[in-house]
């Protein structure tokens, strides 16, 4: 994830806007795991939205998605840091 | 009567046989249609790394699959699978309109990107 270019903590992302609204995406799919690696840090944490730029309504989506894929032990609750 | 549109995503016991898990995937099957559901699509994933142990297993076999059935039947196929020790996780959910074009688009194949080539305008940055 560090090595992420995309990753928005990175900096990378100067323009302020919501991703799945740009792209046009009507539900954020909980099998869909490289999207979901992206909004969230090292630790698997959920990054918030003065972060990631997202959209309210899609921030509350992709929470859900993430919190379904990690019952569902795709994503991990917590990642042990690796020092 | 009124047919909903669900998906349902399962983890097997990684320790079976091949045999075993198809039995288990036609047992699943069976389980909707008797309850008077339409199977859509079935899609196994194979055996994957979990993110985390569940009983104390580091991987399972995923299986995903689509398919249409009264409300009344989700209560038994959830009661039976709990029952199943095989079974170590299951996830149901209910398709609205939304989930539902979404997923045609997923079959058609043209979802929507979300990142696109972003490796290739950071090096046409560094100049």
């Amino acid at each position: 994830m560090i090595n992420n270019p995309s990753h928005p903590k990175k900096g990378h992302l100067k323009t302020k806007e919501c991703k799945f609204t740009k792209a046009g995406i009507e539900y954020i799919d909980f099998k869909d795991t490289d999207t979901l690696l992206r909004f969230i840090n090292d630790q698997g944490k959920i990054l918030p939205r003065r972060v990631t730029g997202n959209s309210a309504r899609h921030q509350r989506q992709f929470s859900t998605a993430v919190k379904r894929a990690r019952f569902m032990a795709m994503i991990p609750y917590v990642t042990e840091n690796l020092r | 009567m009124n047919k909903e549109f669900y998906e349902l995503t399962y983890i097997l016991n990684p320790v079976l046989d091949d045999e075993k898990f198809k039995e288990l995937v036609d047992y699943v099957n069976k389980l909707i249609e008797d309850n008077g559901g339409d199977i859509v699509e079935v899609d196994e994933w194979g055996t994957r790394q979990l993110a985390y142990p569940i009983e104390k297993k580091n991987s399972g076999y995923y299986v995903n699959l689509y398919f249409e059935a009264p409300k009344t039947a989700i209560e038994p196929l959830e009661r039976n699978m709990r029952i199943n020790d095989d079974i170590m996780r299951y996830l149901t959910l209910k398709y609205d309109a939304k989930m539902k074009r979404h997923y045609e688009l997923k079959k058609k194949g043209d979802l929507p990107v979300i990142f696109d080539d972003v490796e290739e305008n950071d090096n046409s940055d560094e100049d």
